[in-house]
């Protein structure tokens, strides 16, 4: 149990009396006022410990600036009301998509949430994709334990879902002779103690003959050979289809607002933006504002800090600069430890170079703007590891904010106060290399607890596998062509950035889930990706999308229904080619 | 099954229709490609005049422009095949085989030269490193160009131009005819980048202001773009800290460089010269690859279309004359500091050098200048202008044979400034 007089002790001393600790039903709430927010992340960062199920929830009453409400559609209508789902899971990023998939094997109704127009906008779609290995955390931990599990079954799952993915390996690399001896016991410790059997201790000389691009002053490193990359997003979208192939109802642009729970503390009803949902369970895997549902569910019992991270994506032409993953660690004993590996350098899984993500606490949880600082950081950073990384070859950044707890684990159990409400809560680096082991935990829980109200079978049919849009530039000519005698408009080029058809666009459009939107065909098959970043294909696609939609070109939308793209005719008029 | 051909020209716009006649004159089996449905590359949305004053002494529309060239290219029957991508180039020891997609299908051309008429792409925002949100209504102006006359669609009502490079500048007027409002232009540069006819004709003429060492250094807005912050620059194009004003605003276009397109030629390693971000060419736009040449915007950025369809002409006749093959003695032309750059790069002493074209750029804004070749300490050319400005491209005709050049003359570009 923590000590809590100590805790108060040391607050008094940094924050001089403006912040109270109490503990009451394994809760270490924090409470008082203060202006900055790096006090109130610091004041429950002193209050948590690490990995400790005694959350620090925040109730620090911040005064410095206004933090802006969630995000909410502007859609209503009834779409879901009246649903009586067994589960509802809300969030459709990498965690419920993976969850609604694994529930979608039983015979018992799903349905997946999501706020935003799309799968995939909040974290999960600004992740790096680096498939972790876990080399950097302790046993213990559900970080750890789902880390190691979910690693291996990347294979299968991106092979199942049709889902680029690439063993690539991974490389942590230092500079400084004196870590020599502490470094080696330390992946001994990590390969008999944490489980981590791949690391393999690497020499300077190997590094420069194995990665001659790699910066000359690096002197020894841990070689990790089943580190892999996977597209994030295209993961996360292939999850939700393949789930809702197999019987999941998912619905976009559908926020929850509000909750009615009963006198046990259950869950009775969900309130939306698209009416009252009455499920039996949910399972909260909201991303940043998980804690804001479990509030809802009078369960708060964590609090989720927001951390921003930028990276940067390179020109593709930049990718012989490396063919892996890394990133040089500079240990100084003198500073305390941050709460990020430093990002990195990789090769993408299609082929780009990304640099990045630095970490920035911050009170506003869609706060995705960029910085230049981020650049700057990550960029002074990575130079260290590759030298030849330039800012120059940047072709775009993008911001994503990750949702710790305190304590700086997964929270994924039942509720505390609330009987039908499964957190899946605290999930950032490695969520998206542990999800698809934890969303089997969370599917065992969740049907044991269906299984108490009503019987629960497996489905006789479950098809695993799902079929994305062709890819028509990876195909040898003769299939190529083969494809474009089927259909003429494979061969009719749109972006020519990524080399993406007007025939695959279209097919895009024909897939169950895919809102018809700039941003969405983008994230999924890449028109608007490359080098020129959609100018010049962003008017062909729009048109393709009024097209094919029947709509006129000013309805057309990049992303949110408020996400105007033109404003209508000119005085001209449309012309009709 | 395998076609083949003598000159490969990618791209139909002003450059490849020029290049591509030019070669079939001399002679040449020419095939152009043309990813696009219609032929005339970027001129199909240049619907402004100010096109031909150089080359047909009359103000055309750039569809105007474009058609005399399609007229000609149609009547000599040359082959085009629309709608069709090059997926890639390959060196094979006939020439090159490039592999085409279109409706058809995947083709295999064999060729003994190419001609990359292939233009240039616009810098966009995160290449200028602005940074905030990522809303819609962030265009750059060859897009917001494609949307309001070719589409017949509006892309603002109210908007930032960044940037005062001539398409910029053109989308200034053009949207305030279309009734958006354009609350002004900001360059970063302490000099306008577009032609000087352009800030008369496009900016002043309408009332639009020209803000210049101004940036944008942020946009706002999660679903539209809804402001754009300003700041004043330093000698150093670094935004002065106190100098920010947002301005309200629904779109900010961009005009902000253009980069000329040459993916294809470096898959072939052709040598890129870092100032003009194009090949590195000899007097007949041959590049560091023998057959591969290179013409228009894909070879240096022409402020004038008139250029660009000479240099396709050059192209198409030397790659004409390469199909039938000759030794080739390149030697380079070094230019001097106040040069930003020289076009063509190199000549080839094979060839006939009484009449070369050359292009140069000045690297400031210059008064009272003399521009002079010189070979082996002789002048060959010398010509005094009473402004050199790098948004300007002059364009000079050497006579190189006047001297005996060697494969070992050192030949010099210089420009001289008055005082300096």
């Amino acid at each position: 149990m923590p000590n809590i007089k100590k805790i108060q002790r040391k607050l008094d001393k940094k924050y001089g009396g403006k912040v109270q600790v109490t503990l009451e039903d394994d809760i270490i709430r924090l409470t008082g006022e203060l202006e900055n927010w790096s006090d109130v992340y610091g004041a429950c960062a002193m209050a948590a410990t690490k990995r400790s199920n005694v959350h620090v929830v925040n109730d620090i009453k911040f005064t410095g600036a206004e933090v802006p409400p969630m995000r909410v559609p502007s859609l209503t209508d009834n779409a879901v009301d009246g649903k009586t789902p067994d589960v509802l899971v809300i969030g459709g990023g990498i965690s419920g998509c993976a969850i609604a998939r694994e529930l979608s094997k039983w015979d018992m109704s799903v349905m997946l949430i999501e706020k935003n127009p799309d799968f995939a906008m909040g974290a999960s779609g600004a992740n790096d994709g680096e498939v972790h290995v876990g080399f950097d955390l302790s046993k213990g931990s559900l970080k750890q334990k789902y880390v190691l599990l979910g690693n291996k079954l990347y294979d299968k799952l991106c092979a199942d879902l049709d889902v680029p993915f690439r063993r690539e390996g991974q490389y942590v690399l230092f500079t400084q002779w004196w870590l020599f001896v502490p470094l080696f016991f330390f992946v001994l410790w990590r390969k008999y103690h944490d489980g981590v059997k791949d690391s393999h201790f690497v020499l300077r000389g190997k590094i420069r003959r194995d990665q001659p691009t790699f910066d000359k002053k690096i002197l020894f490193g841990v070689y990790n050979d089943t580190a892999g990359v996977v597209c994030p997003y295209g993961l996360t979208i292939a999850l939700a289809e393949n789930a809702v192939e197999n019987g999941v109802e998912a619905y976009l642009n559908t926020a929850v607002l509000s909750m009615d729970t009963n006198e046990n503390g259950g869950i009775v009803a969900v309130h939306t933006n698209r009416g009252t949902i009455k499920p039996r369970v949910v399972v909260n895997a909201a991303g940043v504002f998980a804690d804001d549902i479990a509030e809802m569910a009078h369960d708060r019992f964590y609090s989720i800090h927001p951390r921003r991270g930028t990276n940067s994506i390179q020109d593709r032409k930049s990718a012989n600069i490396i063919d892996t993953v890394a990133s040089v660690q500079h240990v100084n004993l003198a500073l305390a430890k941050s709460h990020t590996k430093g990002g990195g350098l990789m090769r993408t899984v299609h082929d780009n170079v990304l640099a990045g993500p630095d970490a920035v606490e911050t009170y506003a949880k869609e706060d995705t703007a960029t910085h230049p600082e981020s650049i700057k950081v990550t960029y002074d950073k990575q130079k260290g590891t590759v030298p030849l990384a330039s800012e120059r070859d940047i072709i775009t950044y993008f911001t994503g904010v990750r949702a710790p707890t305190y304590e700086e684990d997964f929270v994924i159990e039942w509720g505390r106060k609330c009987s039908n409400m499964l957190h899946c809560s605290g999930i950032q680096s490695p969520g998206l290399t542990a999800a698809p082991a934890f969303a089997l935990d969370i599917e065992k829980m969740v049907v044991e607890r269906i299984a108490l109200i009503k019987p629960v079978e497996k489905k006789q049919k479950w098809n695993p596998v799902r079929h994305g849009v062709p890819v028509l530039k990876d195909m040898s000519p003769a299939k190529r062509a083969a494809y474009i005698q089927k259909n003429p408009d494979y061969g009719v080029i749109i972006c020519r950035c990524e080399e993406i058809s007007k025939g695959e666009i279209i097919d895009c459009l024909n897939r169950p889930l895919c809102p018809p939107t700039v941003d969405a065909i983008k994230k999924r098959i890449r028109p608007g990706m490359g080098r020129c970043q959609g100018g010049f294909c962003s008017p062909l696609i729009t048109k393709i999308i009024a097209e094919h939609e029947d709509i006129a070109l000013s309805d057309v939308r990049k992303s949110t229904a408020e996400s105007v793209i033109c404003f209508g005719e000119t005085k001209g008029g449309s012309t009709n080619d | 099954m395998i076609k083949t051909c003598d000159v490969l020209v990618i791209g139909g716009g002003p450059a490849g229709l020029a290049a591509a006649i030019s070669a079939h004159k001399e002679g040449a089996r020419v095939v152009l490609v043309e990813r696009e449905a219609r032929l005339g590359g970027i001129l199909k949305q240049c619907i402004h005049d100010g096109f031909g004053l150089v080359r047909f002494n009359e103000k055309l529309s750039g569809p105007e422009y474009a058609e005399r060239f399609i007229d000609e290219f149609r009547e000599l029957g040359i082959e085009s095949k629309l709608l069709t991508f090059v997926t890639s180039l390959e060196r094979i020891p006939e020439g090159f085989k490039a592999t085409l997609v279109s409706r058809d299908g995947v083709e295999v051309y064999e060729t003994k030269t190419v001609i990359l008429a292939t233009g240039c792409r616009e810098r966009t925002s995160k290449q200028v490193f602005i940074h905030g949100t990522r809303p819609a209504g962030i265009f750059t102006a060859g897009t917001a160009q494609h949307f309001t006359n070719l589409l017949g669609q509006l892309p603002t009502k109210r908007c930032v131009i960044l940037g005062s490079g001539d398409i910029g500048l053109i989308m200034a007027r053009r949207l305030t005819l279309e009734g958006a409002e354009v609350v002004g232009v900001y360059e970063v540069k302490p000099t306008p980048s577009g032609l000087t006819r352009n800030i008369h004709q496009c900016l002043n003429d309408y009332n639009i202001p020209l803000h210049l060492s101004h940036t944008v250094t942020r946009v706002f807005g999660q679903d539209r773009l809804t402001a754009v912050e300003i700041a004043e620059v330093d000698d150093h194009m670094k935004p002065i800290s106190g100098t920010e004003e947002i301005i309200d605003c629904d779109a900010l276009i961009l005009s902000v460089g253009l980069i000329p397109e040459n993916e294809i030629a470096e898959t072939l390693d052709v040598q890129i010269d870092p100032r003009t971000k194009g090949p590195i060419c000899d007097a007949h736009l041959m590049t560091t690859v023998p057959g591969i040449f290179s013409c228009g915007n894909a070879l240096h950025v022409n402020d004038l279309v008139d250029y660009v369809s000479e240099s396709g002409e050059t192209a198409g006749k030397y790659a004409a004359h390469f199909a039938i093959g000759t030794d080739r003695v390149p030697v380079e032309i070094h230019p001097n500091e106040n040069i930003l750059y020289i076009v063509p790069q190199r000549i080839d002493l094979s060839e006939d050098n009484h009449e070369t074209v050359v292009y140069f750029r000045s690297k400031e804004v210059f008064e009272k200048a003399t521009f002079r070749i010189v070979a082996d300490g002789k002048t060959l050319f010398e010509k005094r202008y009473t402004f050199l400005k790098p948004p300007e491209m002059e364009k000079v005709v050497v006579d190189f044979a006047s001297f005996n050049i060697r494969a070992n003359t050192a030949i010099r570009a210089e420009v001289e400034v008055e005082g300096q």
